[in-house]
């Protein structure tokens, strides 16, 4: 790393000293170092490094408010551990903030006090962030989306070659009533993709559109912009994400859709449905909901009839921590696969206490980081073996790919599917 | 020969010292042991990399290959991201793979 | 009343007043304005973070941690029969307590203190601890546990009044100063994790319905 310019310094302080409301300082000032904390991270569970506890990295972030902005930080800093801005301490915030962190927040809920230490990652990824200090790969992945639209660079030719060819598969199975619709407007939904389904897994939109198509459901896909990831949200860089939310807002206006529907995307349905208002500082004009909540719809209201029989392995679910802790879904997930599937097992812990997949807070792209994501990767690893499932779901493409690497690697054996597939090879189409 | 160098990732990070040897070498890391239609992927997926500097769509290998999107999963079980893309010594793609 | 007695009633306001600045200021910065579409129930957000979340069952923090999460939860109900004692002390001196109730607050005030000093020797001896903490946590252990033992003391005897009343007036005038003001901004922040988890439904959690 070179050496920080003051202006670098500047404008990391000013970031800090910028506390529109309480919630950071409160969080800043709550800590109390019990240290308790650093077992409910899986980086402290997997390499037991004391820069992995969680505590340790609301410490860094905590050192720089006391010093910048606390009378006794600056009088006794020595007192309190209060410290200067200074290049070992950046390159302390890159490694311990981006490269030892999902953001998961199952430290947030096990903490002895309730810091929200996650909200203080990612403000220290922020605070780098401000400083251009953000991980070359994680950087990248957002440019690419500035610059392309989306955040794998598909160009709209080659894009909609690929959802003609989805929507073929669609109709020897269906028939030829099942479209994939490509930029219609009025249509009560919106839908999003993740990039990677178009790139290299496309399934996963067929198995959407044979839902679409059994709920008789009027909705399309805008070739503009149909991209639901917001590495913005990763990166902490807020102008960014915003710029990535507003296209995605714009579009549904353009479209005169009446509700925005997330794909299969954890990070992406956070983005979209929690920050993005926030980001944009209004709120959305549509609704906004996810994939998951709209197949659950769809089953409640019996608008799509399932067999569940048809899906006869043992199955177990893996939760997205920014769809289920961080998003408040857990019933409705459950409600939509146990609906879906004969055998289900759940995982220990799950739910609120569930572990990452450990792909997640931009681990995926961070290749720098990789090896650290293998192995906390075990642990999720290790919960998959013990229910002896044959086929794990998920509502997440990203934990989707993290999850197939430990399949290999730790030699799993099991299946990935997202929710849309494991609902479409239920569904029984009169 | 070049010296290979990988990313955290295991993705080449200089993909012009690749050849098939390397393409060997890296499937072998992977337990893969490459056939007529493994180097059939492999070769449109380098192709388009060194035409337009990216991988190429699924759909591309696909209509290339003549090969089915299931085939494609089961020669390359990590996907085509970071199976065959990495065996056709790309750089790690942006994104979730 | 005694001259003691009057510092220690000037290092409390003192005291008090920091911490209510503290206060106030996070009452003006206020809640983060979120223009998400609420989901859930904030009240009742509010009112599981408070109850149900903090019980051990419900935190590793607590449940993987037994010695070290009981030993914490005496020390601080120790800590508040202090200050209640503190209050107390102005208007029935302790010699004036029954026996009975004398003994048994020396006890339990004891108790707190030793898993006070236990609580500082582990944060002292164990490495992983040793790590995270600063001088601040140390002596914010210590003035604490010193506290206890001079209420201990007084309990006992008056002949430790001065002792005690200074004692008292040094934990007044360093709370403001470090950690020790967890003791608003714990519920601050409580109240902040309420919100998020309560604005997004994650709180308080259902029940699986079939």
């Amino acid at each position: 790393m070179e050496h920080l310019t003051e202006e670098q310094i500047n404008k990391a302080i000013k970031l800090l000293k910028m506390r529109p409301d309480s919630k950071l300082e409160s969080h800043l000032n709550a800590c109390v170092h019990c240290g308790l904390c650093a077992e409910s991270c899986m980086y402290y569970r997997a390499m037991k490094q004391d820069a992995f506890i969680p505590a340790y990295k609301v410490n860094l972030v905590a050192s720089l408010y006391r010093r910048y902005c606390t009378l006794t930080g600056r009088v006794l800093p020595f007192l309190v551990h209060a410290k200067e801005l200074d290049d070992k301490m950046a390159s302390e915030m890159i490694d311990s903030l981006f490269g030892a962190c999902t953001m998961c927040g199952r430290c947030v809920k096990h903490c002895s006090i309730g810091v929200d230490i996650a909200y203080i990652v990612h403000f220290g990824r922020r605070m780098l962030a401000a400083m251009g200090l953000v991980p070359h790969s994680l950087q990248q992945t957002v440019d690419t989306a500035l610059q392309t639209g989306n955040n794998m660079g598909i160009p709209t030719e080659e894009f909609v070659d690929t959802i003609q060819w989805m929507e073929e598969e669609l109709q020897d199975e269906l028939g030829a009533e099942a479209h994939i619709p490509l930029n219609e407007e009025n249509k009560n939904i919106i839908y999003t993709l993740n990039p990677r389904e178009p790139k290299f897994f496309p399934l996963s939109i067929a198995a959407m559109a044979k839902i679409f198509y059994a709920a008789n459901e009027s909705w399309t896909i805008s070739t503009n912009m149909y991209d639901v990831t917001n590495y913005g949200l990763f990166n902490g860089n807020n102008q960014q994400a915003g710029e990535i939310a507003k296209r995605l807002h714009d579009e549904v206006i353009a479209k005169k859709c009446k509700i925005l529907v997330l794909g299969e995307c954890g990070h992406g349905s956070r983005a979209n449905r929690w920050e993005a208002p926030n980001y944009l500082q209004h709120r959305y004009e549509f609704e906004t909901i996810t994939a998951v909540e709209l197949i659950n719809q769809y089953i409640r209201e019996k608008r799509i009839k399932i067999n569940k029989t048809l899906n006869n392995e043992l199955v177990t679910l893996h939760d997205p921590c920014n769809l289920v802790r961080n998003g408040g879904l857990l019933n409705e997930l459950r409600f939509t696969v146990k609906n879906c599937v004969s055998n289900f097992v759940e995982m220990t812990p799950h739910g609120m206490d569930n572990f990452c997949c450990g792909g997640g807070g931009g681990q995926l792209a961070m290749s720098e980081y990789n090896e650290r994501r293998i192995a906390i990767g075990k642990i999720k690893a290790d919960q998959i073996k013990q229910t002896g499932a044959k086929v794990v779901v998920t509502p997440c493409h990203n934990c989707v790919d993290q999850l197939m690497q430990l399949n290999s690697i730790y030699k799993l054996n099991v299946k990935i599917k997202t929710i849309a597939e494991i609902v479409a090879d239920a569904i029984v189409i009169p | 020969m070049a010296e290979l160098i990988f990313d955290g990732d295991g993705f080449l990070t200089n993909p012009e010292v690749w050849n098939e040897s390397v393409a060997e070498e890296i499937a072998r890391q992977d337990g893969i042991e490459m056939t007529e239609n493994h180097w059939a992927i492999v070769r449109i997926i380098r192709n388009n990399y060194e035409e337009k500097g990216n991988a190429p769509m699924i759909r591309t290998i696909c209509k290339a290959t003549g090969l089915k999107l299931k085939d494609i999963y089961e020669l390359f079980p990590l996907g085509p991201a970071r199976g065959a893309c990495r065996v056709a010594g790309l750089p790690k793609p942006d994104g979730c793979v | 009343m005694q001259w003691y007695q009057y510092v220690s009633l000037g290092a409390f306001i003192v005291c008090f007043v920091a911490l209510l600045g503290h206060f106030l200021r996070l009452l003006k910065h206020g809640n983060p304005k979120d223009l998400s579409e609420k989901s859930g129930n904030i009240p009742k957000a509010e009112l599981y973070a408070y109850t149900t979340a903090m019980l051990p069952n419900q935190k590793e923090s607590a449940y993987m941690h037994i010695p070290s999460y009981a030993s914490g939860i005496l020390f601080h109900c120790s800590t508040f029969i202090c200050f209640l004692l503190f209050v107390i002390f102005f208007f029935v001196q302790p010699d004036l307590f029954p026996a009975t109730l004398t003994w048994i607050l020396v006890a339990i005030v004891f108790v707190g203190s030793i898993c006070g000093f236990g609580l500082f020797l582990k944060r002292f001896f164990s490495r992983k601890l040793r790590g995270l903490s600063h001088i601040d946590d140390f002596l914010s252990n210590a003035i604490t546990t010193l506290f206890q033992l001079a209420t201990v003391s007084f309990l006992l005897s008056h002949y430790f009044a001065v002792f005690y009343y200074i004692v008292v007036s040094l934990l007044f005038l360093y709370m403001p100063v470090g950690k020790l003001r967890h003791v608003v901004y714990f519920f601050a922040a409580r109240w902040h994790l309420g919100f998020f988890y309560g604005w997004r439904n994650s709180w308080p959690p259902q029940n699986n319905k079939k």
